[in-house]
């Protein structure tokens, strides 16, 4: 496997936005959420290989890697894309490529295809692994409502499985963003063993750099349309923007996007190179990118005024976008905890 | 009155306050504890179980049938309703209009819309907020027009809360292209059953039906209806900001978030404690500056900058508290559905109240943008206090 150039991910990157802005404007991924995801652009992305990127070139993949799903992410972050694209493209993917051979040859025409869709859900002392099964229970596995495989693991526990989900008890909830999650219960509960804390550890840093890439995403989306209304909203005779105050606020949410671009750059890198600096970094880049964000949807709502609050325009919907992903995979206190041992 | 005898009058409502409390239907306090969203009957009746006190109209002047309350009473009545997370006094009519009408209207005025606003019987909405004029209110172009006894309106207001449950609408309108926008304004109460008002709902990001567009076209407003003279409205535009900016109910909102965030808190986990510490010292430096605030006022010392102080400090404090409260609950913290919560449904996951305090969380974003947003309260500071 070779790494691809920085120019291939970039043609892809461009792909990706060509799409979004040309199929998935506000009003589609508006409707999406009222249902919680569009079958239809899952279609979409089938037929234009997203959901197969992930796997080997022999099953029909790219072997991508954190940079090239991180140019799916922020696509999806950018313009707001409601379907399970992290949950089962981009991880849950890449754990079912840990079974055997012969389950993944089995598997990976249905996962190109959309017709095999992954929830993955990881703990932190919330699973134990004995004899007579999995006991225990994960809440917010995103799209874990219908997902038809599960992945779940506990980075305390050292362990990843792979579970039916005739075999788990759960309960479907709706997320603040309006993408659905679940509470998923297991009682001896069979599984099929993926690995264990390697596994499970590497789960959560592919999850945070994809997280990293959707929240670049969704920092940039804020960050432009903040500017776009200063620079037309007039009150007292002038433009927004051509009040110092508001200039320099500006000035302080491009630095923390680019901030949040850097870490999630050097992220990327490391986890793709498997360098031994990936875990710092990628900690690094969830934890800061976390916060930072939270920092520019501030923002954009209140510079915004009135009309960020509403369902009309992007805003609103980023920010709670935003709290979803800053809560999922155990949040910041996750990222804190995963600094803390680094150092 | 000493300011002595203030505070102890105060610290007597607050008993009384909790006393009421703990007296209210179980089925209201059981909304409250699950911060869900009341309709128009439950407000309704909430106001009304207030005014069985008195206390809905308490700071009205007695010869209006209120009790003469100063500045320190009606700040702690609403810190102390919010502490205790019961529903906020809903303003439009006894706190933002009546007194308008009282210290301004006339004695047909005075007779016809105070009572009713008294009991409850009418449902008011404030017509100022326009698409072109937010921050810069003195910018609004709604149009009133003389026409024999009569004014005919046109325009679009905005951000009108209940307007959907309203009875009658205050409205600032331009009665006059000034080259001083401020000098042709006039207001005008408007009955929302007038042909030609059309309101359009607007969703906010809680998922909720709060505020409205409100669109008059060609609607005839008799002239007796007008407060204050013609084109002398921004001065009674001002008066009502001023009662509008002072609010009590953000230090009890705070206080009640704190409480709320410290049970959710591991008394093991150092950072969290840590945490709680900085914010409840933040809360102390405010609760002192706020309550000094209102003694100024009480002693009429003001440095006209009481009330931007208070909803300054206040707003921005409460959203930094609330924001750790939804950090703190995790993936319950994200787990939100207006409609179930609407129906008063068990939670899914997490604490019984955690969609609530998602949904206070939302909807308190715009905490520092209505009733005139951070950036324009920053303005009146530099000005009042420094002459900036």
């Amino acid at each position: 496997m070779t790494a691809p150039t920085d120019a291939a991910v970039q043609a892809l990157a461009e792909a990706f936005e060509r799409y979004a802005r040309t199929r998935y404007p506000f009003e589609r991924s508006r409707a999406a959420a009222a249902a919680g995801w569009s079958t239809d652009a899952w279609a979409d992305y089938a037929a234009q290989g997203w959901l197969a990127m992930a796997l080997a070139e022999h099953h029909g993949g790219i072997d991508a890697d954190a940079r090239v799903l991180g140019a799916l992410m922020q696509t999806v972050g950018r313009h707001l894309l409601m379907e399970p694209l992290l949950a089962s493209a981009v991880l849950g993917t890449a754990s079912l490529r840990r079974s055997s051979p012969a389950c993944l040859d089995a598997d990976a025409p249905q996962l190109a295809a959309g017709a095999l869709r992954v929830a993955v859900g990881l703990g932190h002392g919330a699973l134990a692994l004995r004899d007579d099964g999995l006991h225990g229970e994960l809440a917010g596995v995103l799209h874990g409502d219908d997902a038809q495989r599960y992945v779940v693991g506990d980075t305390a526990a050292g362990l990843l499985c792979l579970v039916e989900p005739a075999a788990v008890q759960r309960r479907a909830y709706r997320l603040v963003d309006g993408r659905r999650a679940a509470l998923l219960r297991f009682h001896r509960t069979p599984v099929l063993r993926l690995g264990g804390a390697e596994a499970a550890e590497r789960l959560w840093q592919e999850a945070a750099v994809a997280l990293c890439a959707e929240t670049l995403g969704a920092a940039e989306a804020l960050v432009d349309a903040t500017a776009a209304h200063l620079k037309v909203r007039k009150q007292f005779g002038r433009t927004l923007g051509s009040n110092q105050v508001l200039a320099h606020r500006m000035s302080e949410l491009y630095i923390l996007r680019e901030e949040i671009r850097a870490l999630t750059a050097a992220a990327q890198q490391a986890l793709a190179a498997q360098d031994g600096a990936a875990a710092r970094a990628v900690a690094a880049a969830r934890a800061y990118g976390i916060r930072a964000a939270r920092s520019i949807a501030n923002e954009a709502v209140q510079m915004h005024g009135g009309i960020g609050i509403t369902e009309e325009l992007p805003v609103s919907h980023h920010f709670r976008r935003l709290m979803v992903n800053a809560a999922l995979f155990g949040g910041r206190e996750a990222a804190l905890r995963r600094l803390a041992a680094a150092d | 009155m000493s300011l002595d005898a203030a505070y102890a009058r105060a610290q007597r409502l607050r008993e009384h306050i909790r006393a009421f409390a703990a007296e209210l239907p179980a089925d209201l306090r059981q909304r409250c504890a699950q911060h869900a969203p009341l309709g128009k009957g439950e407000y309704v009746r909430w106001m009304r179980l207030l005014q069985a006190r008195g206390w809905a109209t308490a700071h009205w002047p007695r010869a209006h049938g209120g009790q003469d309350w100063s500045a320190l009473e009606r700040f702690v009545f609403e810190d102390e309703l919010a502490r205790l997370g019961l529903p906020w006094v809903i303003p439009f009519g006894v706190k933002y209009v009546a007194p308008v009408i009282y210290t301004h209207g006339s004695a047909w005025q005075q007779q016809r819309f105070l009572p009713p606003i008294a009991e409850s019987r009418e449902w008011w909405a404030q017509g100022y907020s326009e698409p072109g004029a937010g921050s810069d209110l003195a910018a609004l172009q709604t149009r009133a027009e003389r026409d024999g006894d009569d004014y005919l309106v046109n325009g679009q207001k905005i951000w009108t809360t209940y307007a959907q449950w309203a009875d009658w609408i205050f409205c600032l309108v331009r009665t006059a292209q000034t080259p001083r926008p401020q000098s042709g304004i006039s207001f005008l109460l408007i009955d929302m059953r007038s042909p030609g008002i059309r309101v359009k709902p607007i969703a906010t990001m809680d998922g909720y039906h709060h505020v409205n567009e409100v669109w008059f076209e060609n609607v005839r407003v008799p002239v007796i209806q007008r407060v204050g003279e013609e084109n002398q409205g921004w001065r009674i535009a001002k008066f009502l900001l001023v009662n509008e900016r002072t609010a009590g109910a953000i230090v009890g909102m705070a206080w009640a978030a704190l409480q709320r965030l410290r049970e959710l808190v591991d008394p093991q986990d150092a950072a969290g404690r840590r945490q709680l510490l900085e914010l409840e010292l933040r809360f102390d430096a405010f609760e002192a500056a706020a309550y000094a605030a209102v003694a100024r006022m009480l002693t009429g010392n003001e440095d006209g900058a009481e009330a931007a102080l208070i909803k300054l400090r206040g707003t921005e404090l409460y959203q930094a508290i609330a924001e750790t409260l939804i950090e703190r609950l995790g993936d319950a913290g994200v787990a939100y559905d207006p409609d179930a919560l609407h129906r008063g449904a068990a939670q899914c996951i997490g604490p019984a109240d955690g969609g609530g305090l998602i949904k206070e969380h939302l909807y308190n974003r715009a905490a520092t943008i209505f009733g005139g947003a951070s950036e324009i309260q920053r303005g009146i500071v530099a000005s009042a206090v420094f002459g900036l």
